[in-house]
């Protein structure tokens, strides 16, 4: 029996030597597979298959990695990766980001990340090259192991700019010179939007709502309220004070509720006015049919004015989309902040075997644009063609069996330009965003951990009124008291007070 | 060799402790395919309860659930809190505990009298066509149902509104008006569960021995005291199980009714908010676990006590009848 | 007495029966008239559904969101086929084990019946919460990327136990069992060959009970099948599109820019009622076979001589 045992180990002993040897002389680096979830993908098993086969051809020959993509969908990312992730699942790369259910900064607090800091320069010297300052500093947050940076931020869309979005072929038509009204700017408050509106509405007939808006932009933009990065997810209540008279530039040190402001008074009592005047559809004042009417309208062109979070270049995709003259105006300076700065990020798993292989392939997926480009746009005459002018035109039908939401993989900036887009998208590109302004909160993350009851609290007291009274759909008059009155009892004021005693430290730090 | 030994004992001694166990062990075979699922699919888990009382954190050394579980701080009562935190907390209690009496009681009455109803229908075709139709509603999901109510009631394009306004009336904001929602509610709970539930009853029914309605038949008794002395007494058994067993679920609301059907409209919370929802609502913005599972313990730990209460007095009227 | 004398004597009064087709006729009616709605949906035209939303009368119809449905949804086949194999092969089982387990509590002169009626009874009041539930399934008992994954957790459900066992003890007598007992029928047999055949309409019902629940099931899918997703049955397909777009719609606030352009990528209004038509239909077919079962019986009560 035990001579039995001891000839077993020494042929394991023999066959583990020979297998060190064997891997030592061929690569420095001994094969891992490495598990990867993704967000907001439409990706069939079929396509998948295809694309993955040369994207892993490509990987072992480079880090001798084999990738076990994970394609989340919008609908099912959230829950399916929380209970992975709970459940302490063996997944190395996990999309996150600010507004995702496993959120950056919660889950970095909670040990679900694992911290880069130490691993970034041997590992991912590409990334520490490529990602701007700036984006590095709101990927710092207070995690399980102290501060850090406990994720990779993508390079994308990085600055946050809110403006009216303009139907101007329906503005022409309405005898106004479009190109002065957009080089005016538009005045929520003012008589001359009014005009417009009455007019469009006027032309069109009494059915015609001219005035299509997206409750929780329209609030952003109209009182210049600016996001707190750490605030209730889909709930926000809190916002960074500032001179109404020069919004973005004196943001100050202070956080407010921002439903108590003066300015949120006023801006409820005008929406509630041009709702009463039949300027705002009240399917856009319910919040489950707000959303599908407005892509929907927003599609048919039946609207004059409309509310759009901006990405560079958007106006282009709309116009041809609609068949329509979409002009962009904007109510708000670029700035870069961290809800923009965490939008998308790749997290290494505190489940994953191998956090450096892991880092590794980040730093390769964000630098190489042969790799970006397999894995965001699929294979060449598979899922597009490249044209003459470096540009590449997508075969539809293929690209719609694998398209994987672009902006949430990484660096879309060592990505081929599409053919709507033009040859020298990137460089514009860059160029917009580049010069975005940055905040000098720029960094700060509110970790809303000791003030969690109230938030639970808070957000069923939203749902009850925010919305009704961002959309119109409710006097302001009583019922804005109502709310206040009841945010109150549900401890706005401590949670208010936690995220300015946490920004004192933050500014004084 | 002693083992064998002491194995064999008992056997030898008494040849027939097989024979005399045969039928026990023969039905505890057939019941333990069941047994074992619940043990590893509904015991097993069961440790987790504990996450209700911790403040669950992963420990990114030995990141494995069991090792966090155990290395996760207690927090006591903590995760109780955001139930009771607003003033409003009563309203959903209220709104939970209101509707599904309503929803226990009608959910009774409907269905036995359609399943009653349907047994006196002659022509058995027709029976089953109204059964069939019956069950539909089933097949639907809430987000479904809520779209179609949407159809009459949305304030731009929906039917009701639309007649309103060719008749020159006001229109109504329906989604915005709290009055007709308890009622609206309670419909579309009932026409979605009756179908479902009057299968059970009808089968109950089928299984009735039909010499016992000859009987009363000859006896003189009427259609009515047919279904009062033989029907009924037969359907007491469902009857009480199925009414303990939604008495035990009472603090415990159907989040898509009351989610869904409603649209989220925020003007309508006062009527339609229940304990689910609120739990939603929060986990939506704190995304912890440990507060969901705070929740679904309380709601749990307070059927359990109605459930006991029930059966206690199901067991009174009728010993036979009650759950166990 | 002659069978025609017996029905007038042991039926309603023709008004009576008359009241009672109208009260069940108009019920129907309401069930049924949404489902016929999202039938007019699934037919109805992008452009009408833009111009006047969801109505019974829509301005035009069309049949582009059917033929989307076969056309870009590859999986919609295989996904076709998962589900009936998994409502079938669940359906077996569960109905299989809940009939074992139900006999064994309907017995009295079982040893252990209390412990184990109330071992099923008290899991359907308490217990351990998803996130524990999920790590049993994954790392102890191996549910994930298999088909396995989408049938063995819901093999169990308490409830039907106690429904099929309330059926075996409502119109088996235990005198049978007896009987049968002394005869030399094994257990298996009692229950297979008497009990069962008896109870007919009650296992249909289990049976119907369990079916739908297979049938429905989507949320095994997206919490057990992430990179084998060939083998996404035909709801969690369906779920899958409706969340999305739920999903970007609430998102949209956040996602700026981003979520508009997903959004238009998504299926249209009609497909979404395009897939309930297909989830619904095979299974409102499977129907009337249960039914043969549980109605059977029906009225033979008064007829039967």
């Amino acid at each position: 029996m035990k001579k039995l045992l001891a000839m077993l180990l020494a042929c394991m002993m023999l066959v583990s030597l020979l297998g060190v040897s064997a891997f030592a002389s061929e690569t420095e680096l001994e094969p891992v597979t490495l598990s990867i979830w993704f967000h907001g993908s439409t990706v069939t098993p079929d396509a998948s298959e295809k694309v993955m086969e040369e994207v892993n051809a490509y990987l072992q020959e480079k880090i001798n990695v084999t990738l076990e993509p994970i394609w989340g969908t919008w609908g099912n990312f959230d829950e399916a990766t929380v209970q992975a992730l709970a459940g302490g699942d063996k997944v190395d790369i996990y999309f996150t980001s600010n507004w995702s259910a496993n959120e950056y900064n919660k889950y970095a607090r909670d040990g679900y990340w694992v911290k880069l800091d130490d691993m970034l320069e041997e590992y991912a010297p590409h990334l520490v090259e490529l990602i701007p300052q700036g984006i590095w500093d709101c990927a710092v947050t207070n995690g399980y192991d102290g501060m850090g940076v406990y994720g990779v931020p993508a390079l994308k869309d990085t600055a946050t700019q809110i403006c009216w979005d303009v139907n101007g072929t329906l503005l022409a038509s309405l005898d106004y010179d479009v190109d002065a009204v957009c080089e005016a700017g538009l005045d929520y408050y003012s008589d001359e939007f009014e005009e417009m509106l009455q007019a469009a509405k006027d032309a069109k007939g009494g059915d015609f709502y001219p005035l299509l808006i997206e409750p929780a932009v329209l609030e952003r933009m109209i009182t210049h309220t600016s996001l707190v990065t750490g605030d209730l997810n889909g709930a926000n209540v809190l916002s960074y004070y500032y001179d109404p008279e020069h919004p973005s530039k004196d943001i100050g040190s202070t956080i407010v509720n921002k439903f108590g402001t003066e300015e949120f008074a006023k801006f409820a009592a005008r929406t509630y006015e041009l709702a009463q005047k039949g300027f705002i559809s009240p399917s856009c004042q319910s919040p489950a049919t707000a959303n599908d009417y407005r892509t929907a309208t927003q599609s048919s062109g039946e609207y004059l004015f409309s509310t759009q979070s901006y990405a560079f270049g958007c106006e282009l995709d709309y116009a041809k989309a609609r068949g329509i003259d979409v002009r962009m105006v904007p109510e708000t300076a670029a700035y870069m902040d961290c809800t923009s700065g965490q939008g998308a990020m790749m997290a290494i798993s505190a489940t994953s075997p191998n956090p450096e292989r892991a880092l590794m392939f980040l730093d390769l997926l964000n630098s190489d644009p042969k790799l970006m480009t397999m894995l965001n746009y699929g294979l060449e005459g598979y899922t597009y063609t490249t044209n003459d002018d470096g540009t590449i035109t997508f075969i539809d039908e293929a690209r719609a069996q694998y398209s994987p939401w672009t902006n949430g993989m990484g660096n879309i900036r060592i990505l081929p330009p599409t053919d709507a887009q033009g040859a020298d998208f990137y460089e514009r590109f860059s160029a917009y965003y580049d010069a975005a302004e940055t905040l000098p909160f720029g960094g700060f993350i509110f970790d809303a951990t000791d003030v969690e009851t109230e938030g639970a609290a808070l957000a069923n007291v939203w749902a009850e009124y925010a919305f009704n009274l961002m959309s119109g759909a409710v006097d302001p008059e009583t019922v804005l008291p109502e709310f206040l009155q009841k945010m109150e009892e549900a401890g706005i004021n401590e949670f208010v007070s936690a995220a300015q005693t946490q920004l004192d430290a933050y500014l004084a730090g | 060799m002693d083992e064998k030994l002491r194995r064999t004992r008992p056997e030898r001694l008494s040849p027939s402790w097989l024979d005399r166990h045969k039928k026990t062990l023969v039905l505890l075979s057939m019941a333990a395919p069941t047994a074992i699922w619940l043990f590893f699919l509904r015991y097993l888990p069961m440790g987790g309860i504990v996450l209700a009382f911790k403040d669950y954190k992963v420990n990114p050394r030995n990141p494995s659930f069991v090792s966090n579980l155990i290395n996760s701080d207690w927090v006591g009562l903590k995760n109780f809190e955001f139930l009771f935190k607003t003033n409003d907390a009563w309203i959903m209690f209220r709104n939970t505990l209101a509707y599904n009496a309503v929803f226990i009681v009608l959910g009774v009455v409907i269905p036995v009298a359609l399943a009653v109803m349907m047994n006196e229908i002659t022509k058995k075709f027709v029976a089953k066509t109204y059964q069939t139709m019956m069950f539909f509603p089933y097949f639907l999901s809430w987000v479904v149902v809520s779209y179609f109510l949407n159809a009459f009631l949305d304030a731009q394009y929906g039917m009701l509104p639309a007649a309103q306004r060719a008749a020159g009336e006001a229109v109504t904001n329906w989604y915005t008006t709290k009055g007709p929602w308890p009622f609206i509610l309670v419909f579309a709970n009932l026409w979605k569960n009756v179908g479902y539930t009057t299968v059970l009853y009808l089968a109950a029914i089928t299984g009735i021995d039909a010499t016992l309605y000859e009987a009363a038949a000859i006896d003189g008794a009427t259609k009515w005291e047919q279904v009062r002395y033989v029907t009924l007494p037969h359907l007491r058994t469902i009857i009480s199980i199925l009414f303990i067993m939604n008495v035990g679920k009472i603090f415990n609301a159907d989040f898509g009714l009351f989610y869904n059907v409603p649209m989220q409209n925020g003007a309508l919370l006062s009527v339609t908010q229940v304990i689910d929802t609120y739990v939603y609502r929060a986990f939506m913005v704190t995304g912890d676990i440990s507060r969901s599972s705070a929740a679904g313990l309380l709601q749990n730990v307070l059927g359990f006590i109605c459930i006991l209460g029930a059966n206690t007095i199901v067991k009174k009227i009728d010993a036979d009848s009650s759950l166990f | 007495m002659t069978k025609k004398k017996n029905l007038r004597l042991n039926s309603v009064s023709l008004g009576t029966e008359v009241v009672i087709h109208i009260i069940m006729a108009a019920f129907s009616l309401c069930c049924i008239i949404p489902f016929v709605f999202v039938i007019i949906i699934a037919f109805s035209s992008e452009e009408s559904i833009r111009a006047i939303g969801y109505s019974f009368t829509p301005l035009s119809w069309s049949t582009d969101a059917f033929s989307y449905a076969f056309d870009k949804l590859p999986q919609i086949w295989r996904s076709y086929f998962n589900s009936i194999f998994i409502t079938v092969v669940g359906t077996v089982t569960s109905t299989l084990m809940c009939a074992l387990y139900a006999y064994v509590l309907y017995r009295p002169d079982f040893k252990y019946r209390k412990f184990f009626n109330f071992f099923s009874f008290f899991t359907m009041i308490f217990g351990g919460g998803l996130v524990p539930t999920y790590v049993v399934c994954t790392q102890v008992l191996g549910l994930r990327e298999n088909y396995a994954a989408l049938i063995v957790p819901l093999l169990v459900n308490p409830f039907n136990i106690i429904i099929m066992r309330a059926f075996f003890k409502s119109s088996v007598p235990l005198e049978l069992i007896e009987a049968a007992t002394i005869d030399g029928s094994g257990e298996y047999h009692t229950l297979f060959r008497i009990v069962a055949p008896i109870a007919k309409p009650g296992v249909a019902t289990v049976a119907l009970l369990n079916a739908l629940a297979f049938w429905n099931e989507w949320y095994l899918s997206l919490l057990y099948i992430k990179r084998n997703k060939v083998l996404q049955p035909l709801q969690a397909l369906l779920m899958e599109l409706q969340n999305n777009v739920q999903y970007l719609n609430q998102m949209a606030g956040q996602l700026g820019a981003a979520a508009i352009n997903e959004a238009a990528k998504m299926p249209s209004q009609s497909l979404r009622m395009v897939l309930v038509v297909l989830i619904v239909v095979p299974i409102a077919c499977a129907y009337p076979f249960f039914q043969r079962y549980i109605v059977a019986g029906l009225a033979v009560g008064s007829i039967k001589g």
